[in-house]
């Protein structure tokens, strides 16, 4: 589950005096939801997105996720905490020198599991995005699509409650975003939660669902539309 | 954390050293002369030390006694030079036996003697010392037991040792230092340019929850690696150039009737004290050159 409340953030930046870039924003998403956050480019998505993983701390209010304060989380538990989320940029983000199996069995030897379940969990998991014969591959041999579908694998490989997604579909034909999404639909129904940020209105409009709108760093919408 | 994961991450380590080509052959380098020196330096100090404490045991503090001390007294000046911290042999000399040694000296003169009808020789103590550098002090307080005439030390050799000793010990410190300082910072430098090369790994890993010192792991491997792989060529070096030296030395037979050679350490004898140490002193280098460059979190 996630919650934010009352959530203020305020960048300090020294030549303007600061940029104001979310104003008391008030979410909660259950689990098993799935919601897009749409705004326009500066709106505060990626900001939102920095503090469920806290990578940044609210100027003020509160975020809870998965059962964790936030602002009270001590970094030496932030790693476990994070054990819990599955990440996906807009820049995939793979280790480029890794063949494709090798990055997502890398993340399992971060959480530290066992030989036995990385040899059978890294097949599931490419099987699942249907890369299996990409295998041995390279991220540099995939193309845009295929390399998304890589850092799906791994960002569900670690079996999180939530998959936090930004703007997935930015670097790929907007012909394989619908796959993209569609995958991510596929993980959700299994009882994931995905949170996903893009700008891309046809996307939004084809699958519907829950929709929060960021301007301007506050809410201007939070509700459901029916997909096409 | 699991074996399994952990060999990985030394597997990763390793790899690094191998894909930081460069970075890593000159820092094995720098670590390596380090090594070397400091290693020829500890060893010469050694052998040094050993033949000063050899010439320092043959210089005595000759202790004369009054010509018309009783046998209480030499009891007590006996008893007074054996507490002595400083001293280390206390041998007695008497006044018979130093007039026959002067009359065999001088055979020649032997008509002399026979006009001398009482003994002028005085009874003799002849103390080594334990540390040449407090010879004087010793000397002093021998001066002043009862019955003692006169005290001779040989002071201008003492101090001229002291000197010596000092000085080697001061540019073998300043070696040292300097050898360490540059290790250090050689390694600091290679685990930075790693820990950038691989910043956008560390960040997946930081991303996912990997724990700082997962993260940390494969950088002490590398820095460590290449500090004991540079320990192991240093020993070898350090084998071959030491025993040059003492062959050198044993060639040369002015240096060997001054100083005598007997008690020159052989490599053979200190071989694997060498080898674990110069292995342990290149993994800490490398361990210290990686504490700083990664700090308490690995920042990139
Ligand atoms: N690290 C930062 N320092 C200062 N300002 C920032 C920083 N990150 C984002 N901003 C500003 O905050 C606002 C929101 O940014 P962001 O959350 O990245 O928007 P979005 O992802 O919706 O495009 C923007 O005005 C941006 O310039
Ligand atoms: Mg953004």
């Amino acid at each position: 589950m996630v919650e934010l409340k009352n959530v203020d953030v305020h960048y300090v930046d020294g030549v303007k005096g600061g940029v104001d870039a979310l104003n008391d924003v008030n979410i909660r998403v259950n689990d098993g939801e799935f919601v897009f956050i749409v705004g326009d480019s500066g709106a505060g998505k990626s900001t939102l997105l920095k503090l469920l993983t806290r990578e940044i701390q609210p100027t003020s209010g509160r975020v809870f996720v998965n059962g964790y304060n936030l602002s009270k989380l001590r970094n030496r538990k932030l790693p476990y905490f994070r054990r819990s989320l599955g990440m996906i940029f807009q820049d995939f983000r793979l280790i480029p020198t890794l063949t494709v199996y090798e990055n997502v069995a890398f993340v399992l030897r971060v959480i530290d599991k066992s030989k036995k379940y990385i040899r059978q969990r890294v097949p599931y998991v490419l099987d699942l995005v249907k890369l299996n014969d990409k295998a041995k591959a390279y991220p540099g041999q995939l193309s845009g699509g295929e390399q998304q579908r890589v850092a799906i694998a791994r960002a569900f490989a670690c079996d999180p409650k939530i998959i936090i997604a930004d703007e997935p579909t930015g670097n790929i034909d907007p012909r394989l975003s619908y796959e993209i999404v569609e995958l991510l639909q596929d993980i959700n129904e299994c009882g994931t939660t995905v949170i996903m940020v893009t700008h891309n209105h046809d996307l939004v409009k084809y699958f519907g669902g829950r929709i929060i709108n960021l301007k301007e760093g506050s809410i201007a919408f939070d509700g459901f539309i029916e997909g096409e | 954390m699991r074996m399994s994961n952990f060999n990985y991450l030394v597997k990763r380590g390793v790899g690094s050293v191998f894909r930081n080509g460069m970075m890593s052959i000159a820092s094995f380098f720098v670590l390596l002369v380090s090594l070397l020196l400091i290693g020829l330096s500890v060893l010469v100090a050694m052998d040094i030390g050993v033949i000063m404490s050899n010439i320092e045991e043959k210089n005595e503090i000759s202790v004369y006694v009054y010509g018309d001390v009783d046998q209480t007294t030499l009891n007590h000046i006996t008893d007074a030079l054996n507490e002595n911290p400083n001293r280390l042999n206390v041998v007695f000399y008497s006044k018979e036996q130093a007039w026959e040694d002067k009359k065999n000296e001088m055979s020649e003169y032997k008509e002399l003697f026979d006009y001398l009808t009482e003994n002028p020789m005085p009874h003799t103590f002849r103390v080594t010392v334990k540390d040449i550098s407090l010879i004087s002090e010793t000397a002093e307080e021998f001066s002043t037991i009862e019955g003692v005439e006169k005290v001779v030390a040989p002071y201008d050799f003492a101090s001229a040792l002291v000197n010596i000793r000092s000085t080697l010990t001061i540019i073998a410190g300043a070696i040292l230092i300097v050898m360490i300082a540059t290790s250090i910072i050689i390694i600091y430098n290679a685990i930075r340019s790693s820990v950038f090369s691989r910043s956008k790994e560390i960040n997946i890993m930081k991303v996912v929850g990997a724990t700082n010192s997962f993260v940390k792991i494969p950088f002490f491997i590398e820095g460590m690696f290449i500090g004991v792989a540079a320990g192991a060529a240093s020993w070898a070096i350090t084998k071959v150039t030491y025993e040059a030296l003492v062959q050198l030395f044993r060639d040369d037979i002015t240096i060997w009737r001054i100083f005598g050679l007997a008690d020159m350490i052989q490599f053979d004898t200190v071989t694997w004290y060498v080898l674990a140490a110069n292995c342990v002193l290149g993994a800490l280098l490398g361990a210290i050159g990686t504490i700083i460059s990664t700090g308490k979190y690995v920042r990139v």
